[in-house]
């Protein structure tokens, strides 16, 4: 490396430039470089690891391919098989009952929950805990425990309390109706903890005075919840919902372990849509239509989370 | 009729008291301003009033009503708070109307209150605007908007002028007074600003640590301080209090200069603290304190002096256009009618019958 004689120049700044092009680049410039440098390595993984496959996924939804031989075109095939399967059909629905019962059920719960521990101030902070506890559990270890409550008298829980005051067994997951709510009950009170923090955070965020300028205007309780608090909490409201209906969305491990002698069963009744796209390819080993299967929920998923964010986030 | 009569008001948390048996009262129409260093209890002595706070010991009664266990809603006030407690997802109509909710008036005497309210205040092109859409001194107008339009007994603002910026705290300082002589109705108001004080009030009320140091109209608290802490606190540029001794018809300075003080006989010896406004001092090239010029701050009319007499520091202004700099050599010059003297013990005036 030469030495520029001019370093040693005291006539000139201290700190001008002598590291090549690195030093001549202006601090937005240099600024960038390190951005870039930092960005790339997960921009990378990701076009990897999920928009390879993405994109992948889709061309596969429109070949025939059971993981060992050759990928043959087949047009829109796997769509119209899919559309003309009466399994898809009820899996649909039962995707959807997952959403429009857990999503509401779930920030209704958590809301009231975290409403009142708000203002609770003794073991405040156990009190939370013990609700938080739930979402750090493994869904397996949970759906296995839940399992366990709903069996048949001896065994479950459920039903041993319902024998004991007299009441004559329900059968929980061995009905093709109780099945799914049953299932569904574990996944919610798995979320609750998480939404109950989101809520509450939510709630310490708004100003005390304008409860206590409520309080003066002499408003009711009731009025104050509906015209103040839950306005100001829709921020709040629409990240949950948007959160939750992803997941419910794309419920699998609870009704996977809870019905793993026949997954999704009693007759479907309970099967949502991942299970199904894991059995078309990991069990009939027929890639395409699980492929197709991805792209639906895919669709789905973009349709329901954009017409939330529209509708909630207005104004 | 309508009075607010505090009667060994006391408040405590737990076993601390932070409010020391507050006695007042205010007539009707009076424009009243707490006053005080941030923890002297103003506040808490106006949320009490208000009802956002309980009472731990004493009565509030308002218009010869006892409030001590009445809801906020019932005691006839209004409020306007520090950051507004304007609501950002109501238009501005909605905000001013909160105040109504409750009220058996019907809809289009409500729409025709608010209507009035924002005329008053000048906001009536605004009211289907959010609050996001106003500046700060509209959104404080909203705030006491909401309050006018319940027309309340007392007002009450806690420091509602903190939050913007000094040329609107000002301008809002002259509007909120119009607004009093306009309603003609109680206003309590709390702030930490002794000029804001000293504008607003019809009469001061100056606290300390939960004590009340002083109640007097602007002209006593700034004329007659009951107190050193009263005589430090009101008034800009802070009054000098100086070391002192009594010489029987006058005061011996700590340096050795001697005042006569008209009309007060002190013990000779006697220890004492002796105050004097920067304003009362003239400067010149001979006076009775000399020292030399450590700082000088230009303020446009006048200039503050600060002077250091034999390792005292000593405030003056100066007006004029040739003020001393810093580093002048000069003296300073007062009368003995200008002083005011203080016990060096209890720091209580000597003046008022303190003695």
């Amino acid at each position: 490396m030469a030495v520029d004689p001019s370093a040693h120049d005291t006539t000139k700044a201290p700190n001008a430039p002598r590291w090549g092009l690195y030093g001549r680049l202006s601090v937005g410039q240099k600024r960038t470089i390190w951005a870039w440098t930092f960005l790339a390595v997960p921009i990378l993984f990701y076009v990897i690891i999920r928009f390879y496959p993405t994109g992948n996924a889709m061309v596969l939804s429109f070949q025939d391919w059971n993981l060992l031989g050759a990928r043959t075109w087949t047009g829109l095939d796997n769509y119209t098989r899919l559309f003309s399967d009466p399994v898809f059909w009820q899996v649909f629905r039962n995707t959807f009952a997952y959403l429009l019962l857990g999503t509401p059920i779930s920030l209704v719960i958590s809301f009231v929950i975290a409403y009142h521990l708000d203002q609770v101030r003794f073991m405040h902070g156990t009190i939370r805990a013990l609700y938080f506890v739930p979402f750090m559990t493994s869904a397996v270890a949970m759906a296995w425990v839940w399992r366990w409550f709903y069996q048949d008298v001896p065994i479950g829980l459920f039903n041993n309390l319902l024998a004991t005051v007299g009441i004559p067994q329900v059968r929980f997951l061995n009905s093709t109706t109780n099945a799914l709510p049953s299932i569904l009950a574990p996944a919610i009170w798995a979320g609750l903890g998480f939404q109950i923090i989101i809520f509450m955070a939510g709630l310490r965020a708004i100003p005390r005075t304008f409860y206590e300028a409520a309080k003066i205007d002499g408003v009711s309780t009731w009025t104050v919840l509906w015209e103040i608090t839950l306005p100001l909490l829709r921020p709040t409201i629409v990240f949950i919902v948007v959160l939750s209906s992803i997941g419910f969305l794309r419920i699998f491990d609870h009704v996977f372990n809870m019905t793993s002698a026949n997954p999704g069963g009693p007759l479907n009744s309970t099967k949502p849509l991942v299970l199904m796209i894991y059995q078309s390819a990991f069990s009939s080993f027929d890639m395409g239509y699980a492929a197709a299967q991805t792209v639906v929920l895919f669709v789905v998923l973009l349709i329901v989370s954009l017409i939330q964010l529209r509708l909630l986030k207005d104004r | 009729m309508t009075q607010l009569i505090l009667r060994d008001l006391v408040k405590r948390y737990g076993d601390t008291e932070v409010l020391h048996a507050i006695n007042l009262s205010v007539d009707q129409g009076e424009f009243v301003v707490l006053v005080g260093p941030s923890g002297c209890g103003k506040s808490t002595t106006l949320r009490m009033i208000a009802g956002l706070e309980e009472i731990s010991s004493g009565i509030i009664e308002i218009g010869g009503r006892v409030v001590n266990n009445l809801e906020p809603k019932d005691r006839n006030i209004a409020m306007v708070f520090q950051n507004y407690a304007i609501y950002p997802h109501m238009t501005v109509r909605r905000n001013i109307g909160f105040g109504l909710k409750t009220s058996k008036l019907s809809k289009p005497e409500k729409d025709a209150r608010i209507d009035e309210v924002a005329g008053i205040l000048g906001m009536t092109e605004y009211l289907e605007r959010k609050p996001a859409q106003l500046s700060g001194g509209q959104r404080q107008r909203v705030a006491i908007g909401r309050a006018m339009v319940r027309d309340p007994a007392v007002f009450l603002f806690d420091e509602p002028l903190s939050n913007l910026d000094a040329q609107l705290r000002t301008q809002m300082r002259l509007e909120i007074k119009k607004l009093h002589t306009r309603v003609g109705k109680m206003m309590i108001f709390v702030t930490h600003d002794q000029v804001e004080a000293m504008t607003l009030a019809d009469r001061i009320v100056i606290m300390k640590d939960g004590h009340i140091q002083q109640i007097g109209t602007p002209a006593q608290v700034y004329h007659e301080p009951a107190n050193t802490f009263v005589a430090q606190f009101i008034g800009a540029p802070q009054m000098n209090l100086l070391d002192a001794t009594g010489t029987g018809t006058g005061v011996r300075l700590w340096n050795g200069a001697e005042i006569a003080v008209p009309g007060i006989t002190l013990a000779p010896g006697r220890k004492l603290r002796f105050g004097i406004r920067p304003e009362d001092l003239t400067s010149g090239a001979e006076g009775l304190l000399s020292g030399t010029v450590t700082v000088a701050e230009p303020l446009g009319a006048e200039t503050l002096i600060y002077v250091d007499v034999g390792g005292v520091e000593v405030t003056a202004t100066a007006p004029g256009r040739t003020p001393p700099r810093a580093g002048d050599k000069i003296g300073l010059s007062l009368s003995g009618e200008a002083a005011h003297l203080f016990d060096a013990d209890s720091g209580l005036s000597l003046r008022a019958g303190g003695a």
